[in-house]
């Protein structure tokens, strides 16, 4: 008995005291360490794709930069009647610092941009026949992250002046030690731009010229027309836009309808966000439609002001629109499908740069700017122009590309007023979001928004 | 509880005796207390063997013994008695009630103190102070029991969140909920919720089971839990059985329920008033009125509102009468060797908000053996299985409670009887009648344990704990829910976290020269947690009828994945005292956890501590008014490892992207991430007078929280918005106060018990040269509470015009005044604690009629209404509005604190002090009046016990707080100390009965 009790006490003890400390060292299951993700080529191509996807999100390309740049735009058009008072005090033009909004582009953009730069960074990990185009398409979306941040968080790009205003920073080292001190400073608007053009020219040499639905040569080049649009380099927007309209394979789709809400890109988009119902942001919908569709019931609804524009009658795009059921107004057409793709940059915007910029310069190269706006116009079904001047041309901009986030970048870039105020009012530029200014003490705020 | 330190006396005898047993006999008698009552489950023992018996269930007893043995009787609560066996056969004894009623014992982890000979601060509760009060949470009972525990549901949800803060928040970013250990097994507390809004896991908890309730408040009690004690430690323990005959108990009560308190809202007439001034403000008055009109003919959806033919009161749909419904049993008993409880209840609850429901069942069993008089081994178990039936959280439109939005206007329903779906906000009873959120909670946990006495003075306890928590959650939203698109969606979850615990420790105990008492108990524990989640999304129902994922045509989105953590601990403490006098303690504790980083894997917690008895010394010996005097301080150091799982790591996470797989990172890498740790100092005084007719205690303590966790805010163009830093430095400064007085004795007892603590808290350092962290409308800045409120000071309005205006409080333009919000810069107003909380209780007894009642206060707390700038903005939008917004500015002169009414006019709208109010209040937290049937009609219904009461839950708030309610904030994760539409608490009254067999 008592040599039982004696093995049986020991055993006791034996199991208590073993040792387990290998029982200390879990590892995570769902994710991978940073070293890990930046060890091999197959993971920096994973990064440019989680790049694509943070693009996509609501807070960026996914709706929100667009819908606001146009809100920012509307005083007649449209009203935004939604219950939100960010995006509300955005159409008021009257935005509060800690706007949730305004916050949100700004750490999106910037997410996007430091994926970017990982993918840069790394390059030579990837397999050497790829490298071109996995960077390329790095450069691609990070250059159209900063043209959105700073036309949005920057006073407007003057033609042919220094542009020292304040931009945004430039961060262009893919950030993966966050022990030290990470507070930059806004580098000037023309600094920001001179990166632009350099991440696009390198990535139209080094991507192919189709690329499935991630950007390709000429998403790069037809964003390097707008680029030089917005900078009143008239040349380089007219022989990059007319680069994309000759060399891409791109085409206008049949009717004005077949350009919106598609599950798979059409032939009219250059370059388009992927949004499937597992996946991909659609805040676009989510305002502009009707309950039913997706949306919140109509917080932007279009006014007969912007319908009065349009002056054919046959015009396709003057009857895209849709009574809400839940409010009665009117709501654009374009957004109708939740799970449809969001083009970024459609082959008719190409068409409208190449008319404008040709006008400008008095030349006609690629095609009149006549014909490339009857182009337009012809697609749509409406009565044809016999000779455009820049009012047509602007005009035609604005009903081709309404509600796709171009209305306040082409209200300053052509410096009419936004209503009562200048197209260079302190209130048209967002102010730089409170919760930057609060960590980053090198940030200079926005005149306008206190000190 | 009992039960155990019973075993512990009788085991206690030395094997070593006398050999030689010359004229042994069986002695019988029956033992009973000073009114002739006799006492079950008294221990007898023959002094120095190993010889001893418990009295049955009527105080009998039967042992072996010689004459000129001495038998011990001792009893907890007792003063014990030894008698010498005489030649009679039967000896009866009466045993004194024990003066010293302070000698109550606590369990402190690992072992139960007497609470005479502790020397750190342990509340505690017994079944007493929490069963009857009509709420389904155990934890919302404790409210203002305990002083320095401030315990408070989120929000008027039947299955809200509960937040129970031991001595003020000494965390940040890491959770400030202790550590709840329920017979040895640390419970699984996680939020697993998935609708935006916190479930507490404990619910799962039923009261009808649980004996005793003990706070491990200051360090030295709490440090022997190391890294996870620095919130405090609460130590549940489960009834056991008595042995004895067996017994039967039986609970029924019934309650209702209603909001605890209503806010006025503007009717249809106020609402067409307020609105076309509002316009007519900013439109001209043309216009104006075209727009206002234009908006009532919306909101009316085709009614005459000219004529008021719709005036809905929103809020009366929002709430509804609820019910508490709560029935259990039980069974106890046992003999010398096995001792049995079982339990089982079961508790229904309707809530207060239209469709927010809880039903549960619970069993228990608890069963303990003796095989031999050394080894003891037993079982407790639990299941229980929580259905509830849930509502959105708060910052969602169908969350019930934001109807308050909709003008009154608006028809609720139309002519068929449908909810109407043209409202200015979704109408939340589309979503009542077409949606449901369904939440299943299944909760096992159980220990397993044996006890092996070695020898007289040791011990060696061997437990296995096992908790599992299994949770599944079922979605479905038919084709009317507002926003439903897809033809239906259904989202279905299931997450299992299932936890494992070994604990072995040696227990030493042996009193050297009579006069130095010495416990050590050392010994070690592993836990490991591992959990599993899976959810998934479909969408496009063939109809209505079919609501689970198996119809879905499509998948739109699923999840599954896993995480777990460890625990390794090696711990010892030590308690020695000298004359029952002069009390030392000391404890440490050795902890490991997968949470941290390789580098820093292990920390240390050592605590101190020391008491002196004075009481005890000559000089106050015979002192007949002080009876009881206690100096004690401790000092001892806990941890937080209250953090995710791979806080420290630099991660990245899988993504999609138009179905092509990618990677992004989730997380900025701090390889430095530590505890944060916990340094306490408590001194304390307890004292008794009148023969501890009136006693108390009165503590002062420090508490510095250093290495604070934190997600700092990052410059945003790193790439990350935050980073989990260790990143200073805060104190909790305070003093607690405990009266508790036996005012009447005899035929009508009144005692009460009043407490009361402050706790000032204070942010001593931040990192990067103390900038402030601004995160929403909290800041965390050096020298103030934590998470004070920072806005934009509200000035009022200008008599003149009516513009809303808001100090500048810029560094020359103090008092100076805007009306531009963008102008002014914000200030600290406010903090979102409170300072000082309160409770105070009393029970009174005459002739079978019992009365007791809790009041509870808090003060020096603010509450934020996020909801405020759409809810009192005078008329901004098109939103429905408190009834004092009629107070607005109408004309030059007018004095008023509500700005003109204008329609889009964002006039007075900025985030600012206007919103934000003190919540101090006083409330009755509950009060039970019992009534219980005469001995002599109890026996006669062959009853044991037969009792009816009344008992109501927060039947009276004292507050000048405007809002629903002072202890209601926002569940959707909006800010420290924000509400935003959030349900008042419930106020209940209930009626129930007790019968015993």
């Amino acid at each position: 008995m008592k040599k039982y009790r004696l093995i049986f006490a020991t055993f006791l003890i034996g199991i208590a005291f073993t040792s387990c400390e290998d029982e200390l060292n879990i590892e995570p299951a769902q994710e991978i360490s940073t070293e890990v993700a930046l060890s091999s080529g197959e993971n920096v191509e994973n990064i440019l794709i989680g790049a694509y996807e943070e693009a996509g999100q609501a807070d960026s390309y996914g709706g929100d930069i667009q819908m606001l740049s146009d809100l920012y735009g509307f005083t007649n058009e449209a009203t935004w009647r939604g219950t939100f008072t960010q995006p509300r005090d955005v159409f008021r033009k009257n935005i509060f610092v800690d706007n949730s909004y305004v916050r949100d582009i700004w750490l999106n953009g910037y997410e996007v941009i430091n994926q970017a730069n990982l993918v840069v960074d790394n390059i030579e990990l990837v397999d050497e026949e790829e490298q071109d185009n996995i960077a390329g398409q790095a450069m691609f979306l990070r250059a159209l992250t900063y043209f959105d941040l700073v036309r949005l968080y920057g006073a407007p790009y003057e033609a042919g002046q220094e542009n020292s205003q304040p931009g945004v920073p430039l961060s262009l080292e893919g950030v993966i030690d966050y022990s030290g001190n990470l507070e930059i400073p806004r580098n000037s608007v023309e600094e920001v731009y001179n990166q632009i053009l350099e991440d696009l020219n390198n990535a139209f040499e080094m991507l192919p010229a189709s690329n499935s639905f991630f950007a390709d040569k000429y998403a790069a080049k037809a964003l390097l027309a707008r680029v030089y649009l917005q900078q009143g380099n008239y040349t380089g927007a007219r022989d990059a836009a007319n680069d994309v309209i000759e060399n891409s394979d791109h085409s206008l789709t049949d009717t004005y309808e077949e350009a919106f809400n598609n599950e798979v890109d059409s032939d009219e988009y250059i370059f388009a966000f992927q949004v499937t119902t597992q996946g991909g942001g659609n805040d676009l919908v989510l305002h502009y439609a009707q309950e039913d569709l997706g949306g919140r019931g109509g917080d932007i609804t279009v006014n007969p002001e912007f319908i009065e524009m349009f002056d054919s009658e046959t015009d396709d795009r003057s009857s895209f629109f849709y009574e809400s059921d839940d409010n009665g107004e009117t709501l654009t057409s374009k957004y109708t499908n939740q799970f449809a793709n969001i083009p970024v940059i459609r082959l008719a915007e190409m068409y409208l740069i190449r008319a404008e910029a040709n006008f400008r310069l008095g030349t006609s190269i690629g095609n009149t700017p006549t014909e490339d706006i009857n182009v337009i116009r012809e697609r749509a079904n409406a009565n044809l122009l016999d000779n455009v001047g820049l009012d047509e041309i602007l005009k035609e901009r604005e009903l081709e590309l309404a509600f796709e986030g171009f209305l306040i970048q082409d209200l300053q870039r052509t410096m009419r007023p936004v209503g009562d105020l200048e197209y260079d009012d302190e209130r048209l530029t967002f102010p730089i979001p409170q919760r930057e200014m609060d960590v980053n003490s090198l940030l200079e705020q926005n005149p306008g928004y206190g000190q | 509880m009992k039960k155990k330190l019973q075993r512990l006396l009788v085991l206690m005898p030395l094997l070593v005796g006398h050999l030689i047993f010359a004229q042994e006999k069986v002695v019988t008698g029956t033992v009973t207390d000073s009114d002739g009552m006799p006492i079950p489950g008294v221990n007898v023992v023959v002094e120095n063997t190993n010889r001893g018996v418990q009295t049955d269930f009527d105080g009998n007893y039967s042992i072996e013994a010689s004459v000129a043995e001495i038998l011990v009787f001792s009893y907890l609560g007792f003063a014990s008695e030894r008698r010498a066996v005489e030649t009679d056969d039967v000896l009866d004894v009466q045993l004194a009630e024990d003066a010293a009623a302070l000698d109550e014992v606590v369990v402190v982890g690992y072992g139960t103190q007497s609470k005479r000979m502790l020397t750190d601060n342990v509340a505690k509760l017994t079944s007493e102070d929490i069963d009857e009060v009509p709420t389904p949470s155990v934890q919302s009972a404790l409210a203002g029991k305990a002083a320095g525990v401030q315990v408070t549901q989120t929000n008027g949800k039947v299955e809200g969140g509960v937040n129970i803060r031991i001595r003020g928040v000494s965390s940040i970013g890491a959770g400030s909920e202790p550590l709840y250990v329920l017979d040895g097994v640390p419970l699984i507390n996680n939020n697993e919720s998935n609708n935006g809004a916190p479930t507490n896991p404990l619910l799962t908890l039923s009261s009808n089971e649980i004996e005793s309730i003990d706070i491990l408040k200051d360090a030295s009690a709490a440090a022997v839990y190391g890294s996870r004690g620095a919130n405090g430690v609460v130590i549940i323990t489960t009834k056991k059985g008595k042995s004895g005959k067996a017994s039967l108990s039986l609970n029924y009560s019934y309650g209702v329920s209603e909001p605890a308190n209503l806010r006025d809202w503007l009717n249809a007439d106020e609402y067409i008033e307020l609105f076309t001034e509002a316009a007519i403000n900013t439109y001209g008055e043309e216009e104006g009125l075209a727009v206002a009109e234009e908006n009532f003919e919306s909101l009316a959806n085709g009614t005459n509102w000219r004529d008021g033919e719709v005036d809905t009161d929103w809020q009366d749909l929002i709430f509804q009468n609820g019910f508490v419904q709560d029935m259990d049993f039980s069974v106890s008993g046992g003999d010398e060797k096995t001792s049995y409880f079982f339990s089982g209840a079961y508790n229904d609850t309707k809530g207060i908000i239209t469709g927010n429901e809880l039903d549960r069942v619970t069993a228990r069993a608890n069963v303990s053996h003796r095989l031999t008089n050394k080894f003891n081994t037993g079982l407790n178990m639990s299941f229980s299985r929580t259905n509830i039936d849930r509502i959105a959280n708060d910052n969602a439109f169908v969350n019930p409670v934001q109807a308050v939005a909709q003008p009154a206007l608006s028809p609720a329903y139309l002519e068929d009887g449908e909810p109407n779906s043209n409202t200015l906000y979704p109408n939340f009873l589309l979503q009542d009648k077409y949606a449901f959120y369904n939440t299943l909670v299944r909760r096992v946990t159980g220990r397993a344990f044996a006890e092996y006495q070695f020898f007289e003075f040791l011990k060696f306890n061997t437990d296995f704990g096992y908790d599992l928590y299994y949770q599944t959650e079922d979605q479905f939203e038919g084709r009317l829910v507002p926003f439903q698109a897809t033809n239906g969606e259904a989202y279905a979850s299931s997450v299992a976290t299932e936890s494992y615990v070994t604990s072995n420790y040696f227990s030493f105990s042996k009193t050297f020269s009579g006069v130095h008492d010495l416990d050590v108990v050392a010994g070690m524990e592993y836990n490991n947690t591992n959990r599993r989640f899976q959810d998934v999304t479909g969408i496009e129902f063939p109809t209505d009828d079919f609501q689970t994922i198996e119809s879905a045509a499509e998948i739109t989105d699923g999840s599954g994945e896993e995480t777990g953590n460890s625990f390794l601990s090696y711990f010892a403490r030590a308690t020695y005292a000298f004359n029952n006098k002069y009390l030392l303690k000391a404890s440490v504790r050795r902890d490991g956890s997968s949470r941290f980083g390789s580098e820093n894997q292990f920390g240390t917690f050592p605590a101190v501590s020391g008491g002196w008895i004075l009481t005890e010394e000559n000089f106050l010996q015979d002192n007949t008014v002080l009876s009881f005097l206690k100096f004690r301080a401790s000092y001892g150091q806990t941890g937080n490892a209250n953090i995710d799982d791979f806080a420290s790591r630099g991660l990245f996470g899988g993504v999609s992207y138009n179905q092509r797989p990618g990677i992004a990172p989730n997380q900025a890498e701090n390889p430095l991430l530590t505890w944060e740790s916990v340094d306490q100092f408590d001194l304390g005084l307890e004292y008794g007078f009148l023969n501890n007719r009136i006693s108390g205690e009165i503590d002062y303590y420090l508490k510095e929280s250093d290495g604070l966790l934190f997600e700092v805010p990052l410059p945003g163009t790193s790439g990350r918005p935050i980073i989990n830093r260790n990143i200073g430095l805060m104190e909790n400064e305070g003093v607690e106060f405990v009266i508790n007085a036996d005012i009447f004795q005899g035929d009508f007892t009144w005692s009460t018990s009043f407490n009361i603590a402050n706790n000032d808290n204070t942010v001593k350092s931040l990192p990067t040269d103390g900038a402030d962290i601004i995160t929403g409308q909290n800041i965390l800045r050096e020298g103030e509470p934590i998470s004070a409120f920072y806005l934009l000071e509200y000035a009022g309005v200008d008599p003149d015009n009516g513009d809303a205006l808001y100090y500048v409080n810029g560094e020359d333009t103090e008092r100076e005044t805007t009306t531009n919000p963008n102008e002014a810069n914000r200030i600290v107003a406010g903090q979102p604690y409170a300072e000082w909380i309160a409770g105070f209780t009393n029970s009174l007894y005459y002739k079978g009629i019992d009365l007791a009642f809790t009041f509870q206060g808090e003060w020096g707390a603010s509450i934020y209404n996020a909801g405020g700038v759409y809810q009192s903005a005078n008329g901004d939008y098109y939103d429905n509005q408190t009834a004092d917004q009629l107070d607005r500015w109408q004309e030059p002169g007018d004095i008023t604190n509500v700005p003109q009414a204008r329609f889009f006019g964002a006039n007075g709208t900025a985030q600012s002090t206007r919103y934000l109010q003190e919540s101090d209040f006083i409330r009755l937290r509950n009060l039970t009046l019992g009534y219980t049937l005469p001995d002599h009609i109890i026996e006669e219904l062959g009853l044991q016990n037969f009792r009816v009461y009344f008992s109501g839950l927060n039947l009276l708030t004292i507050t000048d707080y405007e809002g629903y309610d002072p202890e209601s904030t926002s569940d959707a994760n909006q800010g420290t100390g924000v509400s935003f539409y959030s349900a008042p608490a419930a106020r209940t009254y209930s009626i129930g009965v007790n019968l015993k067999f």
